[in-house]
């Protein structure tokens, strides 16, 4: 049993690409964005419910920012006359959950209130959610859960690897909850940190599945009967065509992976001699003697 | 007859065997016997063959040698010489008694290696029984790559520990008074060995003395009453057998000053038993101003002198350096590598000449290409600028009211629907059933298969480094790796297989190891073909 004053932090990063969401709205009309935002808070109560100690952090992962939705640090504790803050706490609810709540619909409005439409900043910045919530769980003993809507975006594929590879260090477990496609990245943070990563195939059942499946922290896993990890593909892309590769070529100079030959590297530009290898002179046939 | 090179060390005559009489000769590896007036010899062993030889009791009346072989026979010769039998017999055993061991230790060299070898290597010990002791191939062709890998490793090793030096060996003979006026040293052969190693002049001296010209005792004891040992070592003018040894010791102090300091501080990780020669020096130079020396700073002088000759020496011995005889190449300064001593007690970089190292500096020329991921460029949704302004009102508009709802988050049949999907059995649970062959299988198995893994990789390893087949011999050993392959496959694949299966089941578990032989046995065939092809 853990000790009563371990402080265990759920941080929860919630992908909310407002284009995608409004896609998602045409869509399927029946799971929009405060669906899932109300299935994220369910989890978040439950999380701070189960233990007295556990600590709570949602960041909304945007195409232009990454804001922390929980803890805010705009809240003034003083701000209990308004009429929302009453009807909150009207419902006998555990007053944190109450706080709580209303700090995260508060952010989540004033967060898309301010939204730019600008046509080239359309994915998700993930990676700098994640680092965000990398240094927020420093002190305590942290784990990370990732919503994801959007595509993956190839762009912050460093920053990403950089990102799993400090949380692994930092024993920090990344688990990674996917609505719609399949992500590549997500599968090995999932693989390397240890963490569980499942793509549901119902939207609408999401807070089932968080409950379920993303409730329980990493030592009560080991109890329960959860979903098995997936076949991660850590195939390397070339870097001519960007296919994923399973045998190449590799220049030894700068190491740029290749699926074809070429006697000259495109990335530094060295050049290479391979021995071919030697033809065999075909014997010259002697004629037989007529007989 | 005997071959014309061959060095006949003895011959007795009058040996009889198998009651014929005849002569035994005994060359330089072998011994023979041949019978009475005949040219050749009827029985004719190695010493390498011979394990031991043995004698009849000395009250016996006939006088007899026997030499027992490795195999197991035994010849027996009967020593007839009425006058001389067993002085005979005894010279021929003195004699088998020195050469024997000298050739025993070559064969059994061998065996002992490969013994050793087979016992500290259990993977090495389970191949061979894998694979020799079930006649799937021949011990020689087991031990033909082996053994010529591990000689040149044991050939080192085998050499004898050197024991070092100490310093204080002369002092340690430590005289006692004899009671009237004298001295007596007691050396013993440890110190005796100190002073060869680290004064070869001296070595040098007691060769060429002993025994000729002086006893052992004499020879010490002139060494001792010599100046060459005494502290100040001034007065040369003694006609001494020990004064050229004075003079050569001047002579190898002045070189190690000339050679210079190479190394400071005393590198004593260097003095282990290990095959490097290092570089070495002295540690101070003593002054040696010529000008102006009193008599007492003369002899100052001289003791340190000697001091320091005398560390020099118990060191170079310890590193098997001849000091003074040779100017030997000294290592240069960079060669000791900086680890060894603190670069910077010694040198300044700043004051050195710059090393001009060149280096290749990387050029990158699309450096961007490293941080794209491997997310394979797919068609991207295309989506109008039109459909994200939309998007992003409908987002906007949605939360601009946005309350939690907490109550209504979802309805019963799908959070069900969920639950079975997470329930064993369910959608998300199916990769969960198969379990990891590892858990059904049980140890021993998997410990058989593994031994089969290694002696099918070293079969295969054989089989491919025969190709390409240039030369008649490797020719053989294709067709001779590919019947050890069949066998190996019969012997030893089908029943672990059919055993695999009887017991557990539909596990192919041999799979891979058949694929990795069928390939082989493609590679062969169409090799054969091809050769068939040429030879029409």
């Amino acid at each position: 049993m853990a000790s009563e004053d371990e402080v265990s932090l759920l941080v929860v990063v919630v992908d909310v690409n407002p284009i995608w969401w409004g896609q998602q709205a045409q869509r399927e009309p029946e799971f929009t964005l405060s669906k899932c935002l109300d299935s994220v808070m369910v989890m978040g109560n439950s999380h701070l419910v189960m233990n007295r100690t556990n600590k709570l952090a949602i960041i909304a992962s945007h195409c232009q920012e990454s804001h922390f939705l929980y803890p805010s640090k705009h809240w003034k504790a003083g701000d209990a006359a308004g009429d929302d803050a009453v009807s909150s706490s009207r419902d006998g609810k555990y007053e944190v959950l109450a706080v709580t709540n209303d700090q995260i619909s508060e952010e989540v409005r004033n967060l898309m209130a301010r939204t730019e439409v600008k046509g080239h900043q359309t994915d998700t910045l993930l990676a700098g959610s994640l680092a965000k919530a990398l240094c927020s769980g420093q002190e305590m003993k942290s784990r990370i859960l990732v919503i994801k809507a959007a595509e993956d975006c190839a762009l912050q594929y460093m920053n990403f690897m950089n990102v799993i590879f400090a949380a692994q260090k930092n024993s920090i477990v990344i688990d990674a909850c996917v609505l719609a496609t399949d992500s590549g990245l997500l599968q090995q943070a999932c693989d390397i940190t240890g963490g569980l990563y499942l793509k549901i195939p119902q939207k609408s059942a999401l807070a089932q599945y968080l409950l379920w499946v993303f409730l329980p922290d990493a030592n009560q896993r080991s109890q329960l009967v959860l979903p098995p990890p997936v076949h991660v593909d850590y195939r390397a892309a070339c870097f001519c065509h960007r296919n994923l590769i399973e045998i190449g070529y590799v220049c030894s100079v700068c190491l740029s992976i290749f699926c074809n030959f070429s006697p000259i590297c495109t990335t530094c530009e060295t050049a290479f001699k391979i021995p071919l290898p030697q033809m065999v002179k075909p014997k010259k046939k002697k004629l037989k003697p007529a007989t | 007859m005997a071959a014309s090179s061959e060095e006949v060390l003895l011959v007795v005559k009058k040996v009889r065997q198998k009651k014929q009489d005849g002569t035994l000769y005994l060359m330089a590896e072998r011994i023979a016997w041949g019978p009475e007036g005949k040219d050749r010899f009827t029985v004719s062993h190695l010493y390498a063959d011979i394990r031991c030889q043995k004698i009849s009791p000395d009250g016996k009346a006939k006088i007899q040698l026997q030499l027992v072989l490795h195999t197991g026979e035994s010849t027996t010769f009967h020593f007839a010489n009425e006058n001389s039998a067993l002085r005979d017999r005894d010279a021929a055993k003195d004699l088998l008694q020195q050469l024997l061991p000298k050739f025993k230790k070559k064969a059994n060299k061998e065996l002992e290696e490969k013994n050793r070898m087979l016992q500290e290597d259990p993977v090495l010990f389970q191949l061979y029984k894998d694979l020799v002791v079930s006649q799937v191939i021949s011990a020689e062709e087991f031990w033909a790559n082996r053994l010529s890998m591990n000689s040149v490793n044991h050939s080192t090793s085998n050499n004898k520990q050197e024991v070092g030096i100490s310093a204080a060996f002369l002092a340690d003979i430590r005289p006692q008074t004899d009671g009237c006026n004298g001295l007596r040293y007691n050396l013993t052969s440890d110190i005796i060995e100190s002073i060869f190693r680290t004064y070869p002049a001296v070595k040098q001296k007691y060769a060429e003395n002993v025994p000729h010209n002086l006893t052992e005792k004499e020879f010490w004891t002139r060494f001792f009453q010599s100046h060459y040992f005494h502290r100040d070592r001034i007065s040369t003018g003694l006609q001494d057998l020990f004064s050229e040894c004075a003079k050569q010791d001047e002579k190898g102090l002045k070189s190690m000053v000339g050679q210079g300091v190479k190394n400071p501080l005393v590198d004593l990780q260097s003095l282990e038993d290990k095959a490097l020669d290092e570089g070495y020096g002295t540690a101070a130079t003593p002054s040696t101003s010529n000008s102006n020396r009193t008599v007492k700073e003369n002899s100052n002088s001289a003791i340190i002198k000697r001091f320091n000759h005398h560390s020099a020496m118990v060191l170079a011995a310890g590193l098997h350096v001849e000091v003074v005889l040779q100017t030997s190449g000294w290592f240069s300064f960079h060669d000791l590598g900086d680890w060894y001593f603190p670069v910077g007690a010694i040198e300044y970089e700043d004051l050195q000449q710059e090393d001009g190292l060149k280096t290749v500096s990387l050029n990158l020329k699309k450096s961007d290409r490293y941080s794209h991921g491997p997310v394979p460029i797919q068609t991207q949704h295309y989506t109008t600028s039109q459909d994200i302004i939309n998007s992003v009102i409908l987002v906007q508009h949605e939360m601009a009211n946005y309350k939690p709802c907490l109550t209504q988050v979802m309805s019963s049949t799908m959070a069900s629907s969920a639950i079975v999907a997470l329930s064993p059995g369910g959608v998300l649970m199916q990769a969960g059933t198969q379990q990891a062959i590892n858990q059904m299988v049980p140890s021993e198995v998997q410990s058989e298969l593994k031994h089969l893994y290694t002696a099918a990789g070293e079969l295969l390893r054989h089989f491919w480094s025969c190709f390409p087949v240039n030369t008649p011999f490797l020719e053989e050993k294709v067709v001779k790796m590919r019947s050890n392959l069949e066998r190996f496959q019969l012997t030893k694949l089908h029943p672990f297989q059919e055993k695999v299966q009887r017991q557990y089941f539909s596990t192919n578990l041999t799979g891979h190891l058949e694929e990795m032989l069928q390939t082989a046995y493609n590679k062969f065939h169409a090799w054969q073909t091809r050769r068939m092809m040429r030879k029409t």
